[in-house]
């Protein structure tokens, strides 16, 4: 029986709706979403995406939607919920609720009963009473800010009272050049007590911008989302597209949507290596690190035309060929590459001082994974196997060709180093064997663009990013994603308690997350 | 000519001008491994001249510490640097040189920045200098031990004459103990890797950038320019005790010439190697600290053993 079935018999109210490989939409009665999800957690269920559409499938206010997947089942089970202002929060069963709550709260407008936290999420104080931008009726136009806030709308922070504790705010302007965030510390001494993390600074409203474009349009949007992870969001905005219109994508623009997908996920997780050696002032290390990501960006420019690949992907394929004596180049390099790589990250674990440093910091536990919704190499290193490629396949060329990952189970600084450094060689394989196994074909297809909603997951190089696509009358109505870094951000704050302040920046990079896929 | 007077020329001009290529040289051969080219020698020479052109700014909070500090600063750097003979031993120093008055007044500038970083009310500048006056705290009795065995060694405490009876002894074997203690002394305290880092640009782990964030101007440049005078001051320290070859004890042109230019070899020589070291570690973790100077406060203790048995 089905999990679809077993939860029909529970709630009798429940009713079905479309179904594909990938996805099963049901429609449940608001009332009784508390109950649903209680069930689903006790099924081993977990929320990964909670978002509002207006005006979807004849309902003319909001629907809630929720998306639940399971470790062992492919299928994603999204719930629909018909709402009109006001619904129950689940964040008491499912904690990243909250966050998607309050996102929904400032974008909508929309209150949730029973939530711990209503503080505001993207939108600062400074907004008006009544500004939801991601409602239908709002259009652009000019905005009268408050001018002043009044204590009782001010942003509270954790604050723990008692002698010699004292409050470190860092950000979101900082001295170095980094991208904005806020970072609030207790600290007594050196040791951190609590830290909470406020971002949302520089909100483009991707989400509002992108309604109402031609899906093709809308290709630039996905690539805009964060720069290190182009791929992975144009690969999910297309899929997703595919998925409603039907579109069949011939196996060589599959295979070159994975290669340029691999070759993102080498040049991002480089970084954060190198990024963590620098972090220790240990340069000379990271140097040969940085060398290496030089080059992939070289070759994915030669490959594609951007050392970002941006433009690489579109709707129906890809926008470029690559010829098979640039591939052969491209095999022997990674094989240089290989061996260079294995060299210099060995020679890095055999320094004791960097070493020391990395073991022990920045502690995640396992327990933390599941209700945080924590995913990509963080999971991995923290003793769970989550990795889309296999839990969620998008394509069926993973399932051939990946060797297992590695899982390392102490969820520090160090394994998550290893963690990444063994994604990294993984991908390097994964990208020797598609230039083995190229088969001939399009570059890309015809197609027509037909109207209906989809839901797509794609591995990124720091998790799981999902994205939601409902077109209609061929035009985009909602676009909603959220990459990996929304909920592994909230990582930081458990992974830093009991560590030293100047350690902390070593923590941050281990994880490297992004300030800008996190903020739309 | 006065000799004393020949020597506090001599040795001013010396610190004023060669301390910043020495921040320099280190960068360069920082570099070099990494495979970058490194900025170029006299870029910390452009900094400070920049700097020394724009204006101070204050916080509205700080008081007469944040205008006072980089003055102390400097001069308390250019006194210890009368302290110590680079090229030349005067006949006449017993004021000057005493190793007890040198840690002093090397305290002195540093509690002086320590409060100015206090002084604005600033989460960073207060945690910089928490941190920099535990470091000073646990690095004090490191460093009295490593005097108290090179007094013990030389029978003096006064800078001149040891350099001077190490420059006519060559009996001190022993003494070669001391070399890591004054290494480790000096890394910490001119704030370089593993004890801190002094290009990071991330404020959490700062230590003496976190103090002097709220400098700007003129009295950043003085702060900057004293740190590198500062290192120079012990750089001279241990190249002359160590190998004291080349340095002056007359008045001669010729002599005098040649110790300039000994000097600069064997300090350039040790930079290239404090440059070495930086690269070929990562930072300590803060509380890891108080381990790298037990060791050299041990060895300080053993030399002190051997030099009373023996």
């Amino acid at each position: 029986m089905s999990y679809k079935d077993q939860l029909k018999q529970l709630f009798p109210s429940i009713t079905y709706d479309e179904e594909t490989d990938l996805e099963e939409y049901v429609f449940i009665n608001p009332k009784e979403i508390v109950e649903i999800s209680k069930s689903l957690k006790s099924l081993h269920f977990n929320l990964i995406l909670e978002f509002g559409v207006e005006n979807f499938k004849n309902h003319k206010g909001i629907t809630l939607i929720y998306v639940f997947e399971k470790a062992d089942y492919r299928k994603l089970l999204i719930m629909q919920s018909k709402i009109n202002n006001n619904a129950e929060s689940i964040a008491q069963i499912y904690p990243t609720a909250m966050l998607y709550e309050r996102e929904m709260q400032d974008g909508f407008g929309i209150e949730f009963n029973h939530s711990f936290d209503t503080r505001k999420l993207f939108l600062h104080e400074y907004y008006p009473e009544g500004f939801h931008p991601l409602k239908k009726a709002f259009t652009n136009a000019h905005l009268k800010l408050k001018g002043k806030v009044s204590p009782s709308e001010e942003y509270v922070f954790k604050k723990i009272n008692g002698e010699g504790i004292y409050e470190i705010s860092v950000g979101p302007i900082h001295a170095g050049i980094i991208a904005s965030g806020h970072f609030r510390f207790n600290v007594i001494g050196e040791t951190i007590l609590n830290l909470e993390i406020r971002h949302f600074w520089k909100h483009r409203g991707i989400e509002k911008c992108a309604e109402n474009k031609t899906p093709e349009e809308g290709t630039v949007f996905a690539e805009s989302i964060g720069g290190d992870e182009t791929i992975a969001n144009t690969l999910a905005y297309c899929t997703a597209i595919e998925k409603i219109s039907g579109i069949k994508v011939s196996k060589r623009a599959e295979h070159l949507r994975l290669l340029c997908a691999e070759m993102e996920r080498i040049y991002s997780l480089l970084g954060d290596i190198a990024g963590m050696i620098v972090d220790v002032a240990y340069p000379v290390g990271a140097s040969q690190f940085f060398n290496l990501r030089e080059e992939i960006l070289r070759w994915n420019e030669r490959l594609t035309g951007s050392r970002f690949c941006k433009g690489m992907l579109i709707i129906g394929g890809v926008s470029k060929d690559v010829n098979s004596k640039t591939l052969d180049e491209l095999g022997d390099y990674l094989n240089y590459f290989y061996s260079q790589f294995t060299n210099s990250f060995l020679k890095i674990l055999e320094n004791a001082s960097v070493l020391d440093r990395f073991e022990t910091t920045g502690i995640i536990k396992e327990s933390l994974v599941k209700p945080l919704n924590l995913t990509g190499p963080l999971a991995r290193a923290s003793g769970v196997n989550k990795d889309e490629r296999i839990c969620h396949p998008y394509t069926k060329i993973y399932e051939q060709i990946m060797n297992p990952n590695k899982i390392l189970n102490e969820g520090d600084v160090l394994s998550r180093f290893r963690i990444k450094a063994n994604t990294i060689k993984n991908s390097a394989n994964i990208i020797l064997m598609i230039i083995k196994n190229m088969p001939k074909g399009e570059m890309s297809v015809n197609y027509d663009i037909k109207d209906g909603c989809s839901c797509s997951i794609v591995e990124s190089s720091r998790g799981q990013n999902i994205m939601f696509i409902n077109i209609k009358n061929k035009k985009i109505d909602r676009f909603k994603v959220r990459t990996a870094s929304f909920c592994n951000w909230y990582a930081i704050e458990h992974a830093v308690m009991g560590n030293i302040v100047p350690d902390f920046p070593l923590i941050n990079k281990s994880l490297n997350l992004s300030y800008e896929g996190n903020d739309l | 000519m006065n000799s004393f007077l020949l020597f506090a020329i001599a040795n001013l001009t010396l610190v004023l001008f060669l301390s910043p290529l020495y921040i320099s040289v280190i960068k360069k051969v920082k570099a070099i491994p990494q495979g970058r080219h490194g900025p170029s020698v006299v870029q910390t020479y452009r900094n400070i001249f920049k700097l020394l052109k724009k204006e101070s700014l204050y916080s509205r909070n700080s008081s007469f510490i944040t205008r006072v500090a980089p003055y102390v600063d400097f001069t308390g750097s250019l006194l210890l640097s009368l302290f110590v003979p680079l090229i030349f031993i005067p006949n006449n120093s017993n004021t000057f040189g005493n190793i007890i008055l040198f840690s002093y007044i090397l305290m002195l500038t540093k509690f002086f920045i320590a409060l100015s970083g206090l002084d604005a009310g600033s989460t960073f500048g207060g945690m910089g200098s928490s941190r920099e006056m535990s470091v000073s705290a646990i690095i004090e009795p490191t460093i009295i031990m490593v005097f108290a065995a090179v007094a013990f060694s030389f029978n003096s405490v006064n800078f001149f004459e040891i350099i001077k009876s190490s420059l006519l002894s060559q009996n001190h074997v022993f003494l070669w103990l001391l070399f890591i203690p004054f290494v480790i002394i000096l890394i910490t305290e001119s704030s370089r890797i593993p004890v801190d880092n002094p290009e990071t640009h991330l404020e959490l782990t700062m230590i003496h950038e976190a103090m002097v964030l709220e400098q700007s101007g003129k009295n950043l440049a003085l702060i900057e320019w004293s740190s590198a005078i500062k290192q120079l001051v012990w750089i001279g320290i241990i190249v002359n005790i160590f190998i004291p070859i080349g340095v002056s004890t007359t008045m001669q042109m010729m002599a005098l010439s040649i110790a300039v230019i000994m000097f600069f070899i064997k300090s350039l020589l040790f930079v290239i190697g404090i440059g070495i070291i930086e690269s070929s570690t990562a930072k300590l973790r803060f509380f890891r600290l108080s381990n790298l100077f037990a060791m050299s406060y041990f060895l300080s203790f053993i030399t002190i053993l051997i030099e009373v048995l023996l």
